[in-house]
């Protein structure tokens, strides 16, 4: 009953308003407006944090456009909504650089202009050299254009108990030593982990395993699983697990993200890069091919680059930004940006074998 | 619009009525209706409970299905490796008795009896199949080590059960358990009670066969949520929604339920229930109880959350029908009471009117409107008020009468003999000359003047004069009709006017009579009084036309007749 008559007072309010109130919207749209996005609305697709509220307040105030922020929180449904109706359905998103690759391959984002996004200025070097990261340029008619811009990295490093290193591990092989057999935790996901078997074995691209290298990698693997205490799938569990069993080693699949958890749960951890390269994830902007604003879009890219946006990226999520060196020692030239894998099927079905406690045999077995 | 008191009356009376009427059966309904949904909200809640105390009883006979397995020296025999012919041995029987359970117990996918030696390796290994139960042996067992089922339940001490997460069973080769919600439920084996853990036991649990089972014995209409302890559903009515998070989705209980909040934050390990209504959008609202269960005896990674719902429209059904009946009631007695404020109005506002009718037509002397007087209550006694009020009017109002005649006759005759006076008679000359002139008439007068009546007054006292006087006009008036006027002017002068009267000889014979009579000795206190008269006569139109002047002809006349001897009678003569 209360909630109706506030209804109706609020309607009544509004409807003596209306005149009054269209007229002020009028104006300062007017003051507000920067160029042509005064009446544009902005769809973004983004992941958890990315966007805080007041991330997108200060740029609708700022561009006078209104943001329709929708938040995913897989690749599988980012690329269902993009992939839906032909990219038309949002303008911009949130990609890392190896799944970027089949929206690039089904022409569903379109290229962007770096010299157009000032923020760009301002990013660490090794960023803006888009040409040095895989698959962000690409050669298209005979011009290279980039088709994306990097927002947020993560690199997948080893997290380690202090206590129990009296140094830290310098290789990923310490996931496989016997002395710290029982005490190490592992991410269950097929890709990455062959991924990371074929660094600890040495071959040439952690992406593209070829021949013999398969069996190899999945003796490795077998390997580390006969020498882990469990494999883990999200970062709490992962915690959870770290804290309860006294892990020793962790490879952190989710970074810096799970470091930041376990410091916050009270967990003496260091984070080392291996020296055979830390596998990263580096999450970019991309427009999408059916975008209808496309100075907007730039606008909201170089938003998200300065200080607000990308402070709030690593005070409350701790990940790092593109504009300040992060302080988990990842220096650039051991990270290992993560890339489109040559058989992604392949390397799920190995693994849920390997993960269902077959012995190589079986595993390899057609 | 002019509202009469009965309207007035009979619309508050009405009113209070209805009011009364719908106050009482909506308090009525309130209570009730509250009552009802209390007590359905309390069944919901028991039949929850009941349904979680079958899920603890279903889990603690697992539970002891392992530990009996566990704990049987088969077990620890076949870990040993003693004796390999003893072995083939133990592990046909444990293969045995594995194939034995699982045909009794439809809810289990698997059972197995794993090494804790060569990494978590799988011994004896018995999976449920679309085509039966079958043993799996050789190169298709596989290790298990890395599996929490496996790491968690071999740091348990002896006789402790291990309870895992329900999840969905990815474990390539598992057969009907594969990709289907499982619970894993294992104990470690030990060769003696201190000694160190040889391996397990791991029964793998169907979740789904386990709530058929359960949810078969809900009564229809129930609808059975199971979530864990972060309110993941595990079972839900909607297969889409349970183990969302497997696919990466989130399907939560307190998204559905807010309320159940409460039963989540911050509290794994401790018991919780509530009763909640949810009112999603779109879908019809649902009452639901949710009971949080640890279980204690086990060891449990999770907690489960149970609850079953029930709609809305359901649990209030009842109390619906009593809002109908109350509805009735209330419309009834409202009816009801409108009829008796309407009669109750009119019983009393009647007699007001007859009342009011009764005044309003009261006027003295005529008889008054019947007043309800015979009651015996307020109105009765106003009534008798009223009536006794009308007879003092009517008492004084005659008496006002009375005297107002009095009063009429002292101002028009004379006191003493009662004849008309000076004004009366002047009033009946008009009349008569104005009859006369519109009739051309006659009439005349008879101015009359006693002799010796000053000397009779002087000398025998007014007493004597006034008796004189008396028979006077006693006499005069014995002589004419009752068309004719005797008047007394004053002092010892009388007048008498004869309507009609024209005939000269008439008249003076008249008033040869009148002298006559006057002649006639008066007896006062033993004395006759000797009186007489002198007598003027003026006729109209003989003599004059207006009553002035022809009074003032017949006195002349009488002065000529009292001059010319008295006791005679003179006509007016012209001058």
């Amino acid at each position: 009953m209360t909630r109706i008559i506030l209804w109706m007072k609020l309607r009544g309010v509004s409807l003596r308003l209306a005149p009054p109130v269209r007229l002020v919207v009028f104006i300062l749209s007017g003051v507000f407006a920067a160029g042509a996005h005064a009446a544009g609305v902005l769809r973004v697709l983004a992941w958890p944090g990315y966007a805080d509220a007041e991330v997108v307040r200060s740029f609708e105030q700022k561009s006078g456009a209104r943001v329709e922020l929708t938040v995913i929180d897989t690749d599988e449904s980012l690329w269902q909504k993009v992939s839906a109706n032909g990219g038309r359905d949002f303008d911009v998103m949130a990609v890392n650089t190896a799944e970027l690759q089949r929206y690039i391959a089904a022409d569903l984002v379109q290229p962007v202009d770096p010299a157009r996004i000032a923020g760009t200025r301002r990013q660490l070097p090794r960023f803006r050299k888009l040409a040095d990261i895989p698959g962000l340029v690409h050669v298209r008619q005979g011009r290279a254009e980039a088709y994306a811009i990097p927002y947020t990295y993560s690199t997948m490093g080893l997290i380690y108990d202090r206590r129990q290193f009296a140094e830290a591990p310098v290789s990923i092989s310490a996931l496989w030593e016997p002395r710290n057999k029982g005490k190490v935790l592992a991410y269950s996901g097929g890709a990455h982990s062959f991924s990371l078997a074929a660094q600890a074995l040495g071959f040439p691209s952690p992406f593209r395993l070829q021949g013999a290298e398969w069996a190899r990698a999945v003796d490795k693997l077998i390997e580390l699983r006969r020498n882990v205490l469990g494999f883990y799938n999200r970062p709490e569990e992962s915690v959870q697990l770290f804290l309860r069993h006294r892990v020793a080693l962790m490879f952190a699949n989710y970074g810096l993200q799970q470091l930041h958890m376990l410091r916050a749960a009270g967990a003496d951890v260091g984070y080392v890069i291996p020296r055979e390269g830390a596998l990263a994830w580096l999450d970019c902007w991309a427009v999408t091919r059916g975008a209808r604003d496309v100075d907007l879009v730039h606008a909201w890219i170089d938003h998200l680059l300065g200080d607000t946006a990308s402070g709030l990226l690593a005070r409350r999520q701790g990940l790092a930004n593109t504009l300040v060196e992060s302080d988990a020692g990842t220096s650039s030239d051991r990270i290992v940006w993560l890339a489109a894998v040559e058989d992604a099927p392949r390397r799920e079905a190995l693994w849920a074998r390997i993960h269902s406690g077959d012995r190589a045999t079986r595993v390899l077995a057609p | 619009m002019k509202v009469g008191i009965a309207v007035r009356l009979g619309l508050a009376l009405a009113l209070v009525g209805v009011l009364a009427a719908g106050l009482t059966g909506y308090y009525g309904y309130a209570e009730s209706r509250a009552m009802l949904v209390a007590a359905a909200e309390e069944r919901l809640l028991t039949s929850t409970r009941v349904l979680v105390r079958q899920l603890t009883v279903g889990l603690e006979n697992t539970a002891r299905d392992v530990c009996l397995i566990a704990e049987h020296p088969q077990a620890a025999r076949l870990l040993r490796r003693a004796d390999p012919a003893m072995q083939v041995s133990s592990e046909r029987n444990v293969a045995l008795l594995f194939q034995r359970m699982l045909e009794t117990h439809p809810e289990y996918f698997q059972m197995r009896l794993i090494d804790a030696a060569d990494h978590g390796l799988e011994r004896i290994r018995v999976d449920r199949d679309v085509s039966g139960v079958v043993r799996i042996e050789g190169d298709e067992l596989q290790e298990k080590g890395h599996y929490p089922y496996v790491f968690e339940t071999v740091k348990l001490p002896a006789g402790a059960v291990y309870v895992s997460r329900a999840e969905i069973n990815h474990e390539v080769g598992a057969h009907a358990g594969q990709g289907k919600p499982s619970l894993q439920v294992a104990a470690p084996i030990r060769d003696r009670a201190d000694g160190p853990v040889l391996g397990l036991v791991v029964i793998n649990v169907d979740l789904n066969g386990l709530f058929a089972q359960l949810a078969a014995d809900l009564p229809p209409g129930l609808q059975l949520y199971l979530s864990n302890g972060r309110g993941d559903f595990l079972v839900h009515p909607d297969p889409g929604q349970a183990f969302a998070f497997d696919r990466g989705q989130r399907a939560s209980v307190q998204e559905q339920f807010p309320a159940t909040e409460a039963l989540l934050t911050g509290r794994t390990g401790q018991a919780g229930q509530l009763v909640t209504t949810s009112r999603p959008a779109g879908r019809e609202a649902v009452v639901a109880a949710f009971v949080r269960q640890h279980f204690t005896s086990l060891h449990s990674e999770d907690d489960f959350i149970l609850g079953l719902s029930q709609p809305l429209a359901v649990v209030v059904e009842q109390s619906a029908r009593l809002g109908g009946a109350t509805l009735r009631i209330v419309v009834g007695f409202s009816a009801l009471a409108v009829l008796l404020a309407f009669l109750l109005a009119r019983a009393l506002t009647r007699p007001l009117h007859q009342i009011v009718l009764a005044v309003r037509g009261y006027a003295p002397g005529l008889p008054s409107g019947r007043l309800p007087s015979a009651r015996q209550d307020e109105i009765g006694v106003l009534a008798r008020s009223i009536e006794d009020m009308q007879q003092q009017i009517r008492a004084q109002f005659d008496s006002l009468e009375e005297k107002q005649r009095a009063l009429d006759r002292l101002a028009s005759h004379d006191s003493l003999t009662g004849l008309p006076n000076r004004r009366l008679f002047l009033d009946r000359l008009d009349q008569a000359l104005a009859h006369a002139r519109r009739n051309d008439g006659h009439l005349a007068l008879l101015f009359i003047d006693l002799d010796n009546f000053k000397t009779i007054n002087d000398s025998l006292g007014h007493a004597a004069g006034d008796a004189v006087l008396c028979a006077a006009a006693v006499r005069l008036q014995q002589l004419v009709r009752a068309s004719d006027t005797v008047a007394r002017l004053g002092g010892d002068e009388f007048i008498m006017l004869l309507d009609g009267a024209d005939d000269p000889e008439a008249i003076a014979h008249l008033a040869e009579k009148a002298l006559r009579a006057l002649a006639q000795p008066v007896m006062h206190k033993g004395q006759a009084l000797q009186s007489g008269g002198s007598i003027g006569v003026s006729r109209y139109p003989h003599d004059a036309t207006g009553a002035t002047e022809l009074i003032a002809m017949a006195d002349k006349a009488m002065y000529r007749a009292k001059s010319g001897g008295r006791q005679r009678a003179c006509f007016a003569e012209a001058s």
